[in-house]
């Protein structure tokens, strides 16, 4: 039986083991313990997504998984977008372009929940886009220029591609 | 967010949490997906002492048809039921239902098991478990014992589960040939738990409905099956199946701030004869 656990992560292809109080989520361990502040607290109920996390490219409420259920797991969080060289992602800079963001506080599940929603090969209709965003709040924008941002990052990519 | 502290125990097998579980006692739960556990232990509405983690565990992730049975893994997510090609082949009611669960972070991470043992009156899965004479595969690490799902389920977030006890595995019967399967619900935004849900099974033989299979959720403490809807729709052409279904005598909605007793019952009698042209529509296609 263990209070206190050792567990290792790889956050945005970092490895980071830390030893830390066994009752914390993962998004506890990741904020508190290891420093990275991306995904955000809301609701503790799995219903807002601010604390959205691909968890071995998986997306989910950091809030509702145990870090030590995660052991061992690659996780990714919003800097995890950055381009190698510090600058802005994609998805990131798309956001920026179509004033995705207001107050910011959905903003990294948002882009979470958005990279999991274009890590499939089928091009998503803006219909497809809104129904992937079920279960991701945001309080400002009124989800359009959301949606305007990943449409733009799914075409860029697009575009890419056929190049 | 001021949860009280615990300790964690990781099982390798189930019946190592059996075994866990009989040690700490009261003090102790299970965790597999923690979609409905750490929701209430963010809230302060659970307080374990010791948390018991089995979705690590070996095993008990597989879609499995034999003899005329299909059988799910307890620890099989609601992602993985609604996509697997075995589960979609033998009973696509299954799939259909685990995919209308929550939103896509509650997918990625709940479990079958976790569902049931749950027991939400408003969750889909024991509904389609209720609507296929589903039976559940339980152990408390010594022996292992068959509960059936319309007995399993005895009322709000209750079930026959002893405190050592856990769900290993379901077993529903294929679709067999003829029959066709609608399941419908409503909520007010996608994602949320339903209002009222509906899973319908027909059979239909020279033009007729010869058998049925009719269960409701959400409008009471557990999943319903509507025998009297089943007898009316006996012997009906599937076109006259809606008028058929008279007031539902089998269900006792509850009002809420959700919605009041009446608007359920209403809902809960239009979703049931959708379900049922759904089904019917499949099984004459599959005839
Ligand atoms: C935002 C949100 C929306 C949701 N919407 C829906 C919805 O629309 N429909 C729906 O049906 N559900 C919904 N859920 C709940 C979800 O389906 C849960 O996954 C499920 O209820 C519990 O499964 P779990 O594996 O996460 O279990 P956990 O949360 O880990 O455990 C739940 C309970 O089951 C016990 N348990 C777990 N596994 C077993 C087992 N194998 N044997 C015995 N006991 C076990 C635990 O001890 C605990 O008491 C929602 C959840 C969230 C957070």
């Amino acid at each position: 039986m263990t209070a206190t656990i050792t567990t290792t992560l790889t956050v945005n292809g970092r490895q980071i083991c830390k030893a830390a109080p066994a009752h914390l989520s993962l998004l506890r361990w990741l904020r508190d313990v290891a420093g990275v502040t991306d995904p955000k607290y809301g609701c503790g109920e799995g219903i807002c997504g601010s604390c959205t996390v691909l968890l071995d490219g998986e997306p989910v409420s950091s809030c509702l998984v145990l870090a030590a259920q995660a052991d061992g797991a690659a996780i990714t969080t919003a800097s995890g977008l950055l381009e190698p060289d510090g600058s802005l992602g994609r998805l990131q800079r798309a956001f920026h372009v179509t004033h995705a963001a207001q107050c910011g506080y959905c903003t990294p599940g948002m882009l979470m929940a958005a990279a999991a929603a274009l890590a499939g090969s089928q091009r998503l209709s803006r219909q497809e886009i809104r129904a992937r965003l079920h279960g991701n709040l945001c309080r400002c924008t009124g989800y359009g220029p959301i949606v305007d941002a990943i449409e733009l990052a799914q075409d860029e990519a697009a575009d890419d591609r056929g190049k | 967010m001021f949860i009280r502290p615990f300790d964690y125990e990781r099982a390798e097998h189930l019946a190592d949490a059996c075994d866990l579980l009989r040690a700490h006692g009261e003090a102790a739960k299970v965790i597999a997906g923690g979609q409905s556990l750490m929701a209430l232990v963010n809230l302060g509405l659970a307080q374990p002492e010791v948390v018991i983690d089995i979705s690590r565990a070996a095993g008990y992730r597989d879609c499995v048809a034999a003899d005329g049975y299909l059988t799910v893994g307890a620890l099989t997510t609601h992602a993985r039921l609604a996509s697997d090609p075995v589960a979609a082949r033998c009973q696509p009611l299954l799939g259909a239902a685990a995919g209308q669960i929550g939103n896509a972070r509650v997918r990625s991470r709940g479990t079958l098991g976790g569902s049931l043992a749950h027991s939400d009156p408003a969750a889909e899965l024991p509904l389609v478990m209720v609507a296929l004479g589903a039976s559940y595969e339980l152990t408390d690490g010594r022996q292992t014992r068959v509960a059936r799902a319309e007995e399993f389920h005895l009322g709000f977030l209750t079930t026959q589960l002893a405190d050592d006890e856990l769900i290993t595995a379901v077993s529903v019967p294929v679709l067999g040939p003829g029959w066709g399967w609608g399941f419908e619900e409503f909520s007010r935004r996608d994602g949320d738990f339903a209002l009222a849900a509906a899973a319908v099974l027909v059979r239909i033989a020279d033009g007729i409905i010869v058998e049925s299979r009719v269960a409701v959720g959400a409008v009471g403490d557990r999943p319903v099956r509507l025998a009297d809807v089943e007898i009316s729709l006996s012997g009906a052409a599937p076109a006259d199946a809606a008028a058929r279904v008279g007031p539902l005598r089998g269900i006792r909605p509850v009002g809420d701030a959700g919605a009041s007793a009446d608007y359920r019952a209403h809902l809960c009698r239009v979703l049931v004869t959708r379900a049922i042209a759904q089904a019917s529509a499949r099984s004459l296609e599959a005839a």
